[in-house]
């Protein structure tokens, strides 16, 4: 099988600090990949890259066995690359329905001044909250007087709305609660069941990363130290991975 | 009786949160109107109201362009001097140049918004703070209104046909059936939109989506109406403000582009990755602000039948610049972006008119108007704040 976007031995440097050097990673369909490394490793550097954030110095962008020419997140989100950020770039002043549409409302013609088609949003917002079995949250409430686990699912809400093929996740449960975390598993294992291709960035690795991907990409220092299938290995593993250890050594704590 | 107290608290909280969000600034209002009734036979009066709608207009103008501002977490303390070099600027224009009335007109608004889109474009593409841009660019707009203006520091407007504008009423007849279209192309747009909401089959409430705001709306504009049309009828300054209030009004509550001045202002990086182009959201509120003022400093003109040095609230903006931001502020704006409803700058406006000709009337110093104006700023945007707090619990 090919995989769905690949990046093929990209480099990226911030002035004199190498932050990726020479990495390929592959997603496919259906699959769940973790991205765990040290802080520094450059996990964010390269999500941010496949999101289109950032563009590389060298290496190549590969979507569905093409190469692309990634300019900005606009570009990666026409091929279906949504990104649920970290601090989940909601607007904590207005409601759910302007959050999932922010920027992307239907509206009337010109000579209404674009207005919104507030009436057709509600409607598109309850169908997408529907399906991720969230109806109980209030449309029109500010999300800022929400949970931390409502915001988080109102963040991946918004990037469902278009049809993605591809979901990254930058630490999608570090502020969350134990059950509010649990939850937000359950919803990335059914889109995964849907056949998205799915990249999570998580410091979380015995409890979340080791229960929920399929796949696990080490990074250490710019470059991937180990790729391990999830069910061949361990928690310890993947830490001593991280940092450089010895696999003899417990450095997980 | 415990559950029905809670359910009071939510339904009360719920309420606030939203449409009664102006319902303490509108309370107040009442407040000073029923004080300086008591204390002034002369108060609430056909002329006295007639007076004290007019004086609000400049300020309110002002301040509507600046809520757009305010919205995307910037400030512009330029809009005074703005006021005063576009009616300048259009003065000398027909004064000296013989331009028609309208050209002149058109070119003085324009002029305001090219001062706002210049303040704008600096804040967005240096990124240096509004604050200093607009404080600089106030400087500067005060230096060339005094560059502008002849020897003699004044521009006589009397006759020229500008004055026309401040002096006309709407009366009879007309101003009938401009209160009544008023009424009808509100409850048009309203229809329109619970129209759409049916069409797709969600639930609509006639009552909060169409009775309550239209019996509101209705009952100012005809009561405003009622009280106004024995002695001259409606003054012209503020059918113009009440126009613009509603423009901006479905602007900011309605667009794409008014969605966005909220946006931005409470999550300016959020909102640059939803796609929303907030440099040129940032210059067009700037604009509107800019052309506003030109709008307020040529109905100021034309009441006063010219412009001069003072033009504008003079140097530095005087008490023209305070009174303006803090219209917008006491009618809830904040300060730091993404928080206020346009309609607080006609609330916020018509309480800093109130009080200064409730207490003119009973013979009040200046310096005691300044105090009490100030302590109603802080009353105003504490009790904001309170209820901001009672409402996010």
């Amino acid at each position: 099988m090919h995989p769905l976007v690949s990046l093929e031995n990209v480099h990226k440097s911030f002035g004199g600090v190498k932050a990726l050097n020479g990495v390929t990673i592959n997603l496919y369909p259906g699959e769940i990949v973790g991205l765990v490394g040290d802080n520094g490793a450059g996990k964010s550097t390269l999500i941010k890259m496949i999101s289109g954030v950032l563009q590389y110095d060298e290496g190549k962008y590969i979507y569905e066995g093409k190469n692309k020419n990634i300019k900005g997140p606009l570009d990666a989100s026409r091929l279906g690359i949504q990104t649920v950020y970290q601090d989940l770039s909601l607007c904590n002043n207005l409601d759910a329905v302007q959050n999932l549409f922010l920027g992307r409302e239907e509206s009337l013609p010109w000579w209404s001044g674009y207005k919104i088609k507030r009436a057709v949003c509600e409607v598109k917002a309850k169908e997408v909250l529907k399906k991720l079995r969230l109806e109980n949250i209030s449309l029109k409430r500010e999300v800022g007087a929400m949970s931390g686990g409502q915001r988080q699912n109102i963040a991946i809400a918004r990037s469902l709305l278009y049809q993605p093929k591809v979901i990254l996740f930058d630490e999608p449960t570090a502020a969350l609660s134990f059950s509010a975390a649990k939850k937000v598993s359950n919803i990335i294992r059914e889109l995964s069941d849907q056949n998205l291709a799915i990249l999570i960035v998580s410091h979380d690795i015995h409890k979340f990363i080791m229960d929920i991907t399929d796949r696990i990409e080490v990074l250490r220092l710019g470059k991937i130290a180990g790729s391990f299938k999830t069910n061949e290995t361990t928690g310890i593993q993947i830490v001593n991975t991280m940092v450089g250890g010895n696999e003899n050594t417990n450095l997980s704590g | 009786m415990k559950n029905y107290s809670f359910n009071l608290r939510k339904f009360l909280i719920e309420r606030f949160g939203d449409e009664l969000r102006y319902f303490p600034v509108a309370f107040g209002l009442l407040l000073l109107f029923i004080f300086f009734s008591l204390q002034s036979d002369v108060f609430f009066t056909s002329r006295n109201i007639n007076n004290l709608l007019i004086q609000s207009t400049v300020t309110g103008i002002i301040a509507l362009g600046l809520v757009f501002v305010l919205l995307v977490g910037e400030i512009d303390l330029s809009v005074a001097a703005t006021s005063g070099v576009a009616s300048v600027f259009m003065s000398k224009l027909i004064v000296d140049f013989g331009f028609p009335i309208p050209i002149a007109i058109f070119l003085g608004i324009f002029f305001g918004v090219l001062i706002g889109m210049t303040s704008g474009r600096w804040v967005t593409l240096i990124g240096v703070p509004s604050f200093v841009v607009t404080l600089g660019a106030g400087m500067l707009l005060n230096g060339v209104q005094l560059l502008l203006l002849p020897r003699t520091g004044r521009y006589n407007l009397l006759n020229t046909g500008v004055d026309k504008i401040a002096a006309t009423y709407i009366s009879g007849f007309y101003a009938l059936v401009l209160v009544l279209m008023t009424i009808i192309v509100y409850a048009l747009f309203k229809i329109f939109s619970l129209r759409s909401r049916l069409k797709v089959g969600l639930s609509v409430s006639y009552l909060h989506n169409f009775f309550i705001p239209i019996g509101f709306v209705s009952f100012f504009i005809f009561g405003t109406y009622l009280f106004l049309i024995n002695l001259k009828g409606i003054p012209m300054p503020v059918i113009i403000f009440l126009f613009l209030l509603f423009a901006s009004s479905y602007v900011a509550n309605n667009t794409k582009f008014g969605l966005s001045l909220y946006a931005i202002g409470n999550n300016i990086e959020g909102a640059r990755r939803a796609g929303i182009n907030v440099n040129r959201v940032k210059l067009l509120a700037f604009a509107i602000a800019g052309g506003f003022s030109a709008c307020a400093g040529i109905l100021a003109a034309s009441r006063i039948l010219g412009v001069s040095v003072s033009s504008g609230g003079g140097i530095g903006g005087g008490s023209l610049l305070l009174e303006s931001i803090a219209a917008a502020v006491i009618g809830g704006v904040s300060l730091f972006g993404g928080r206020g409803k346009i309609i607080g700058a006609l609330f916020g406006a018509l309480i800093i008119a109130t009080v200064s000709n409730g207490l003119n009337l009973m013979g009040v110093g200046n310096e005691l108007k300044l105090v009490v104006t100030g302590l109603l700023l802080i009353l105003a945007v504490s009790a904001d704040k309170g209820l901001e707090r009672f409402t996010n619990v």
